[in-house]
């Protein structure tokens, strides 16, 4: 039961966040087949921090992309991701 | 200090105002037409015709007299009715604070989410959006379709609070 | 100082144990009754059924395990010593037939050679047939308690909490950090799993004013910290996160209003643990019996509850605390007849004790206990290589102390050996946790080697496992602590090795040859003491916990008495069926209307969005894998969207109500996936489009109106033309605004009628006026299927199930062919169009009748090349059809199969053909 520092909410548990996807995975709306698939498909999976998309579905409703540790679930870095926002 | 009235609020329009781009030049249309600003992340501001509540960062929610919104958003932004699908529970009492740790993971308990406070969270796996209109007074936004059940949730759980 | 006397008139407390009345004082736990009122036997073991009497005075307790409560109250493994009497409490003993005295079980004590560690392990080896004969008995002697049967009446709370500092522990350190941080404006809760704050304050009183504990107490509450009782502090998660059990009242009390537990979720700062340490038991034959305990409990039964465990006792010990139960035990009357000190030179404490005219004896390890059931009568020892013997009716016993680091671990913290004290500290921790008091220093102690004959020295007493079963796991050869402790089970028991885990540890250690910690630990899991199954169910435990979502038109269709279906987190109504009417036949009934004169449906639980903005358009041209821009203003058309992998996972309708502004529609059971969906490629992907995506899923009520008079009615209704068909207007009923969109499921012409939820109800009873004037009825899911089965229209789930790409489902024409949407690259993919792939057919029964879920085969028992996804009956003409997915199905038609359904044990004859059976050039849809 992490705590996730929301951007825009501040420290949230996480019960309120879902996790996507990595942000490896993404895949970029004009990426070619061999592309496209090769994110959707291959992998890292690290032992170690990782880059993650997850939504503040119960809350903001914002996404964020979270660098967390795999093994030892250390947060040290969450963004903001989507359009200008006004404070 | 475990008192708590629980009562559903009759339904009220409820509208969506999102900004998709120049969120400044929106801001000063707003405090211009409107003579207050459009609130912060987590608060709520209005004047005698117009409440807005902010939980999102691109999106308020409107109560009250939306007409000139339309005008003020111009091509920076739209407006969607919500209404419908919202049912409002007033908790007031001391006791409130406690019953939102109930099946919760928010702190309600921080006396700095006081008047004026708003905030989206998770109570009893339902997602609910508070809105602290008093010292012991607040409104929570609930999913029509979940609102039966969380209403008999708080009725239940308002039977065992001790602080 | 003289101890406390217990006070046989303050004992006001009705009490049973296994059927026989007893009196107990107030503020005394089970155990402590039992003592008083002479009670020695207590349970029997799990394994040998050896009697067992209470040994500790805490949460640590192997063998007082009892059965507390009745019926759905009942709470079976109850520590004796966890359990503080209430008036009308009824306990029982364990794992004891026909009755704790006389236990037909302590037979297996007897074949105790055949029944070492690993013997359950080595049944598994030989004749299957053998093993289901040993299975059936060592079945009804496993397990301690029984379960409870019936239903529990009691709530459990589930309570968020948050503070600055989390103390666990209220003895003197934790008090002293949680009055200091209070007292420090900081947020605090301080949690003790006793009934008083306290701890070894109680045991050892210190030379600290009387009423310190209160008037500490007391501050900190003045101060603003929360102070919790009979609260244990279960398990340590990520970020700082602490659980703790609460007992509002005692294990099968009744609370008056009925809240039994709580669990808090404390999000705290930082925690200070300030846990204390367990005594550790030796290792000597027959260590386990009735009035052989730890030293330290024999101090706290003595001061704090006024009872003496026995009148002639003898203290074992390798530390210089057991001596403070000798001098407890003389000032309480009792005759201690020596101390056994196993270090060889003795220590300030123990000269001390000599000088006083103790007997000690230095170099002194027990070797052996005699008695049997009655309770122990006497312990043989070496002393200085000698044996000697003497008779007693308590042995205290003291191994040294083990620090409780469990959460400290669970935190992700490392553990330090401390070679004096023969124990594990808490070392650093990557979370916010320190940990202070008798947990970081523990009593220095000498090192003692057990002497005894391994067979009957317990070291795991709740599983019966002894040195000698650690001894066999190494001679089998399982080297590592996590073999030890699965193949011996030692440490796995409800007690999780509080006592044990250290010495056998130290016996594996002698036999790799390396230190302690060179030897290792298993992990401290969560919880730190046993949890109730009601407790973590919590509020949601009577129903399962999962909300019903409720429709916005329940009321109206409960008055109904409709048969209701499940569809994800819906209810929604199956059929309305009238007197006699089985589902099946009211089903048909309410498609026959459909058909034939007019029907109506509720389809408020879709998935609606409402898309505003200038980049509207372009926006659902990515969320969908059609075109959408091309819609005039006022028209709609079917949708379908494909995820990144080019395979198809909903559809829906879109329809552009003005310049700017769409509605979306999609599947029920996908709209939370939908909304996610949307959102993300909203946010991530496009985060520069001018557009406002709202999920108003709730906002709308839907009623579909379908049926040749579907047209009047609606018309009667708005009092306007209708939308001609993919058309949608804006009208308003009762003066009530709607959308009319003109669009079908079921094959008929239809509109479906959209309203404000909270306008729903008069709407609804418009519609239905309106409907049954013209001599139709409403309709159910079940009907439903039958008209869309029959018209060949998909549903998400079915046709829709992940797997098939657009392609394979018949749909290519109707593809973007501009491509940009979200699934373009993946339909690139040469996989997608190559052989061998599930096509969507349709299927018409020759003989029988084809079950839904069938699997689709050449002949009988030949490998499946598909399945059924959804079977129905012509609505009009009768005569099963269905549709399904078939490997290469587009090249099979008129090929004949076999839909076989082996569990049910049904199967149909059929034939392939299109997937439609009804009114394929649409015309019903026209005037």
């Amino acid at each position: 039961m992490m705590q996730i520092a929301c951007p825009h909410c501040g420290s949230r548990a996480q019960q309120e966040f879902m996790y996507e996807r990595t942000v490896d995975s993404v895949v970029p709306l004009d990426a070619p087949t061999d592309k496209a698939m090769a994110a959707l498909f291959t992998r890292t999976n690290p032992r170690g921090p990782d880059d993650e998309i997850w939504r503040h579905t119960y809350g903001c409703r914002a996404w964020m992309v979270v660098t967390r540790h795999r093994v030892t679930h250390e947060i040290t870095a969450v963004r903001a991701v989507g359009p200008e926002v006004l404070p | 200090m475990t008192e708590v009235a629980i009562s559903r609020l009759p339904e009220a329009p409820l509208h969506v105002v999102e900004i998709w781009s120049n969120p400044q030049d929106v801001a000063q249309r707003f405090a211009a037409a409107m003579g207050f600003a459009l609130p912060a992340m987590g608060l709520s501001a209005s004047n005698d015709r117009l409440g807005l509540m902010r939980f999102e960062p691109s999106v308020w929610l409107a109560e009250g007299d939306v007409s000139g919104l339309a005008d003020i958003l111009a091509e920076n932004g739209a407006l969607t009715e919500i209404g419908g699908g919202v049912v409002r529970i007033r908790l007031s009492g001391a006791g409130w604070r406690a019953l939102l740790m109930e099946a919760g993971v928010f702190d309600a308990e921080d006396p700095n989410f006081g008047p004026g406070c708003t905030a989206a969270t998770l109570i009893d796996h339902v997602n609910v959006r508070l809105h602290v209109v008093a010292e012991d007074v607040c409104i929570a936004y609930v999913p029509a379709s979940y609102s039966r059940a969380l209403l008999h949730f708080w009725d239940e759980a308002g039977k065992t609070l001790t602080a | 100082m003289t101890a406390p006397r217990r006070a046989a008139k303050a004992a006001t407390l009705n009490f049973t144990f296994d059927g026989k009345a007893y009196r107990a004082v107030p503020g005394e736990t089970l155990a402590a009754a039992l003592l008083a009122n002479g009670v020695k036997l207590v349970g029997r073991s799990f394994k040998y059924h050896r009697p067992r009497g209470i040994m500790t005075a805490g949460v640590e307790e192997p063998n007082a395990l009892v059965t507390v409560g009745e019926g759905g109250r009942r709470e079976p493994n109850t520590r004796a010593t966890d359990v503080f009497v209430y008036d009308g409490l009824v306990a029982r003993s364990q794992n004891r037939w026909p009755s704790l005295r006389f236990d037909f079980g302590s037979v297996f004590g007897l074949f105790s050679k055949a029944l070492p560690a690993g013997f359950y392990y080595k049944t598994f080896f030989g004749s299957a047939k053998r093993w289901m004969i040993y299975e059936y008995f060592i079945r009804k002697a496993a397990g301690l308690g029984n379960a409870p049967t019936e239903a529990d009446p009691d709530r459990f709370s589930h309570r968020a909490a948050f503070c600055d500092v989390l103390i666990v522990g209220g003895g003197p350190a934790g008090l002293q950090a949680a009055v200091e941080e209070a007292e420090a404006g900081k947020r605090v809760i301080l949690v003790e799993q006793d009934a008083i704050l306290g701890a070894s304050l109680i045991r050892d009183p210190q030379t600290l004013d009387a009423g310190w504990v209160e008037a500490t107490a007391a501050r900190i509450r003045k101060a603003g910290g929360r102070i919790l009782t009979r609260t244990s502090a279960s398990g340590y998660w990520e970020h700082d996160l602490v659980t703790l059990t609460q007992l509002c009242v005692e294990p099968g009390q009744t609370a008056e209003n009925r809240l039994a537990q709580r669990l808090w979720r404390v999000r705290a700062g930082r925690v200070i643990l300030a846990t204390g340490s367990i005594e550790r038991p030796i290792a000597f034959a027959n260590n386990d019996r009735p009035g052989i305990m730890l030293s330290q409990a024999v101090r706290t039964y003595i001061r704090r509850f006024g009872v003496v465990p026995g009148q002639r006792a003898i203290i074992a010990t390798n530390n210089d605390d057991a001596y403070d139960t000798a001098d407890a035990l003389i000032a309480a009357g009792a005759n201690v007849v020596a101390v056994l000190d196993a270090r060889e030179t003795a220590s300030g404490r123990a000269a001390h004790a000599q000088a006083a005219g103790m007997t000690v004896h230095l170099g002194a390890v027990p070797k052996a206990a005699k008695g049997g059931r009655q309770g122990v009568t006497g312990l043989v020892a070496s002393v200085a290589g000698a044996t000697q013997s003497w008779a007693v009716d308590l042995i205290a016993v003291s191994g040294g102390f083990t620090p409780v680091v469990h959460l400290h671990q669970q935190a992700g913290g490392t553990l330090n050996w401390v070679e004096e004290a023969q124990a594990f500290v808490p070392g650093s921790s990557r979370q916010n946790v320190t940990t202070i008091g008798g947990a970081a220093k523990p009593e220095a102690v000498g090192v003692m080697r057990p002497i005894s004959q391994p067979k009957k020295s317990f070291i795991d007493f709740q599983n019966d496992v002894t040195l000698a079963d650690v001894d066999l796991a190494w001679a089998e050869g399982y080297r590592s602590v996590e073999h030890l402790k699965r193949y011996t089970t030692l440490g796995m028991a409800t007690d999780q090795g509080k006592l044990g885990n250290m010495a056998a540890l130290g016996r594996l250690a002698e036999q790799q040859g390396v230190s302690i910690p060179e030897a290792g630990l298993t992990t401290f899991r969560p919880p730190y003491t046993p949890v109730s199954m009601g407790l973590i169910a919590g509020p949601g435990a009577p129903h399962g916990g999962a909300h019903i979502r409720r429709l916005a038109l329940y009321d109206l269709h409960a008055a109904k008495a409709p048969i209701w279906q499940p569809l994800g987190y819906w209810f929604r109504p199956r059929a309305y069926p009238q007197a006699g009417e089985t589902l099946a036949t009211a089903a048909l009934r309410e498609a026959r209307a459909v058909r034939t004169s007019v029907g109506m449906t509720d389809v408020s639980t879709l998935a609606k969005f409402e898309i505003t903005g200038p980049d509207a358009a372009a926006f659902l041209e990515i969320i969908c894998a059609t075109s959408v821009a091309k819609l005039a203003i006022g028209r709609g058309r079917y949708t379908f969207m494909l995820r990144e992998d080019g395979l198809a996972f909903d559809d829906g309708t879109v329809w552009r109500l003005d310049e700017n502004r769409y509605l979306l529609t999609s599947s029920t059971g996908g709209a939370d996936r939908m909304a996610t969906h949307i959102s993300y490629v909203r946010q991530y992907l496009c985060p520069h489009l001018r557009v406002s995506a709202v999920n108003v899923q709730e906002h709308y009520a839907g009623i579909a109106i379908a049926g040749p008079r579907a047209k009047q009615v609606v018309e009667g209704l708005i009092g306007q033309d209708v939308p001609r068909h993919m058309s949608a207007i804006a009208a308003s009923i009762h003066g009530l605004p709607v959308h009319v969109l003109a669009a079908s499921y079921s094959g008929e012409r239809a509109f479906e009628v959209y309203c404000s939820a909270s306008e729903a109800p008069s709407i609804w009873a418009a519609c239905e006026a309106a409907v049954l004037a013209q001599g139709g009825c409403l309709y159910g899911l079940e009907a439903m299927e039958f008209l869309r089965i029959e018209k060949g229209h998909l549903v998400v789930g079915g046709e829709i199930d992940g797997r098939l790409s657009p392609y394979d489902l018949g749909l290519e024409k109707m593809l973007n062919k501009a491509g940009g949407f979200i699934g373009a690259a993946g339909l690139g993919r040469p996989a997608l169009r190559g052989k061998g792939r599930r096509q969507l057919v349709g299927l018409e029964a020759i003989e029988g009748n084809i079950p839904e879920g069938a699997m689709l085969l050449s002949a009988p028992n030949a490998a499946p090349q598909g399945h059924v996804s959804a079977a129905a009956f012509r609505v009009l003409e009768g005569g099963s059809i269905a549709l399904g997915q078939l490997i290469n199905g587009f090249d099979r038609h008129g090929e004949e199969m076999i839909a076989a359904s082996p569990t049910r044990g049904q199967s149909a004859r059929v034939r392939v053909t299109h997937p439609h059976f009804y009114d394929l050039a649409g015309e019903r849809y026209r005037d």
